[in-house]
């Protein structure tokens, strides 16, 4: 019986750190619900007086946010299918042999992903200006982007690769199967969870991305939601109603992302980070 | 009959060097070698070439007529002569190192301890562990809007808070004062980034052997000495690698700065990957944004080269 009553209490007091760290994204959605001047009541009401849910259908016609949240999916997409399908092959040839060329690569791989993007956009930003690539700015941002990402989704993935035993490639060549066989229809589909929650981690990632759009996409109409956010937020704004109402709309197909693969994220990335 | 016909295809393809080109890219080591080369070489236009491109520039003239072209005037040392006599740029590199130190002690202290107290049994623990992860998935940029409210001088609820349990008497103005600007964004990275120190110290944990928990207990060690004795030497290469995968994570750190105080006022919170970016596209001084970015960029990848050390007989798995 005292055990349960420890747990019990162990679990009020889990839950009470929750609820104070998860504290922003509640005070996020309840201001956004709150009117004009009862956000700016002292003392703050913790719960909205009188919700205001007309705001997010205001704030997205407002703010043209259909625009910029498709432009995000595209830029978002684009990455995760071009780190996807360039990262997975790299990842599988670096977890199946081991020799001093892929140590040299797994060390460069490492490297690169440590470069801070505010710091490489300068060099990406004149060379693609050079090379025209700023004519097609969402693309510019993909291609760049993937450049950032992919060694994340390499190590990642490659832990998943190491888990999937060579032996089940090497009797499927002695069936019979070529090369790209066994790699297509043994390894592959063996490691298909590791390489969805991986793409998944890259798409959420690309979608909520900021120094690269801002600085490459000049074309208002080609923004995503990051941007676009970093507009609405003036220095001297009050209308934190609308601008938590605008985040809230951003941030929530993420949340609910998370929610629904938290189990599988939380240990794809605990498998692959410290490896 | 099998065999022979084999050795006659394998002739065959070695006798013509397509074909035989064509059979190792299915069969042998030919596939595995496209499979990375690709990629890599992707990697090395898209991340390896702006690398060395940059640290070009930083000896070049760069200006809006030269923009267009390779070949630039050769300045030598002068972007970094012209950077370091600059008065504000040794303010800027010490908040760097403030912010930095502040953000991985912050991150560290409350991640660990918030590891250590789900390592203990209690029904919905992983899942709760888990929830704290959202922190780590939302866009910086969303991050930094909600903290701009929060720390609001006049109408935000941290103040308000403040006042009510008697800490602060007057309202501080987190993002307009420059004693404070700095701590603001940090406060934010801090929220950032405890969730991932947590779930990272957390497998180092689950890691350690439960029996010398047991034998100590047995010897009368108490849960401190416990601690001491065995949680933080068995620890110690996980501590390695999250301080250092922080330093990195803190060095890349834009969003918050970009939209909690734009660096001001007046540089007072800003740092140097923040203030790379500005030189180059608000100043549009290319050269200096460059010379910032290959100086920080060093930082980064003796940081990084002293991670992937530390961690050597991990990366090899």
């Amino acid at each position: 019986m005292t055990t349960t009553w420890t747990q019990r209490g162990l679990l009020l007091a889990a839950l009470t750190l929750a609820a104070l760290y998860l504290f922003p994204l509640y005070w996020m959605y309840v201001t956004s619900l709150k009117t004009g001047s009862e956000i700016f009541a002292t003392p703050p009401a913790f719960v909205p007086i009188d919700p205001q849910w007309g705001v997010f259908q205001y704030v997205w016609g407002l703010r043209g946010m259909g625009r910029f949240l498709w432009n995000s999916v595209v830029i978002a997409t684009g990455t995760m299918v071009l780190t996807a399908i360039l990262g997975t092959g790299c990842a599988y040839v670096l977890a199946r042999y081991r020799n001093i060329w892929i140590d040299i690569a797994l060390f460069l791989v490492l490297m690169l992903q440590v470069l801070p993007a505010s710091l490489m956009i300068t060099p990406i930003f004149v060379g693609f200006s050079q090379l025209g690539l700023l004519d097609t700015p969402r693309f510019a941002v993909i291609l760049a982007l993937t450049a950032k990402t992919m060694p994340f989704f390499v190590i990642l993935v490659r832990a998943t690769f190491m888990s999937v035993p060579s032996e089940l490639e090497e009797a499927a060549l002695v069936d019979g199967n070529s090369r790209i066989g066994a790699f297509w229809f043994v390894a592959l589909p063996l490691a298909r969870n590791g390489i969805l929650v991986s793409a998944i981690l890259i798409f959420m990632q690309a979608f909520g991305e900021f120094v690269y759009s801002k600085s490459i996409i000049q074309a208002v109409d080609l923004q995503p939601a990051s941007v676009g956010l970093n507009a609405f937020m003036g220095p001297n704004t009050t209308e934190w109603n609308n601008i938590m109402a605008y985040a809230s709309i951003y941030v929530t197909p993420i949340l609910a992302i998370f929610v629904l693969l938290q189990r599988r994220i939380v240990s794809g990335l605990t498998s692959g980070a410290l490896k | 009959m099998d065999i022979s016909q084999t050795a006659i295809a394998d002739r065959r393809r070695e006798a013509n060097p397509i074909s035989r080109f064509l059979a190792s890219m299915r069969d042998g080591r030919g596939f595995d070698i496209l499979l990375v080369a690709v990629p890599l070489a992707f990697l090395i236009a898209l991340s390896g070439l702006p690398l060395v491109y940059n640290v070009v520039m930083s000896f070049q003239q760069v200006d809006m007529f030269s923009l267009g072209t390779f070949w630039r005037p050769w300045v030598g040392f002068d972007n970094y002569v012209a950077v370091f006599s600059q008065p504000e740029t040794w303010p800027i590199l010490r908040n760097t190192v403030v912010f930095v130190v502040a953000s991985i002690a912050g991150q560290f202290l409350i991640g660990f301890a918030l590891a250590l107290f789900f390592t203990m049994d209690f029904p919905g623990a992983g899942y709760i562990r888990g929830l704290f992860l959202v922190s780590w998935v939302m866009p910086g940029l969303v991050v930094g809007a909600i903290f701009n409210w929060i720390l609001a001088g006049d109408f935000g609820v941290l103040n308000y808070v403040l006042k009510s349990i008697g800490l602060i008497s007057e309202n501080i103005f987190w993002r307009s004062d420059i004693a404070f600007s700095l701590w603001a964004v940090i406060i934010a990275n801090v929220w950032l980034g405890t969730a991932f120190n947590m779930i990272l110290l957390a497998v180092g944990l689950a890691s350690i052997p439960k029996d010398l928990y047991e034998a100590a207990a047995l010897d009368g060690a108490n849960a401190w000495q416990r601690f001491w004795t065995i949680t933080l030497p068995m620890m110690r290469a996980t501590i390695g690698a999250v301080v250092s995968l922080g330093l990195i994570f803190t060095l890349q750190q834009f969003d918050l700065f970009a939209s909690i105080t734009s660096g001001g006022p007046n540089n007072s919170s800003n740092v140097a990957q923040y203030w790379a970016w500005e030189l180059s596209f608000r100043q549009y001084d290319f050269a200096r944004g460059a010379t910032i970015s290959t100086v920080m960029i060093l930082v980064v990848m003796i940081a990084a080269t002293i991670y992937v050390r530390s961690t050597r007989h991990e990366v090899r798995g």
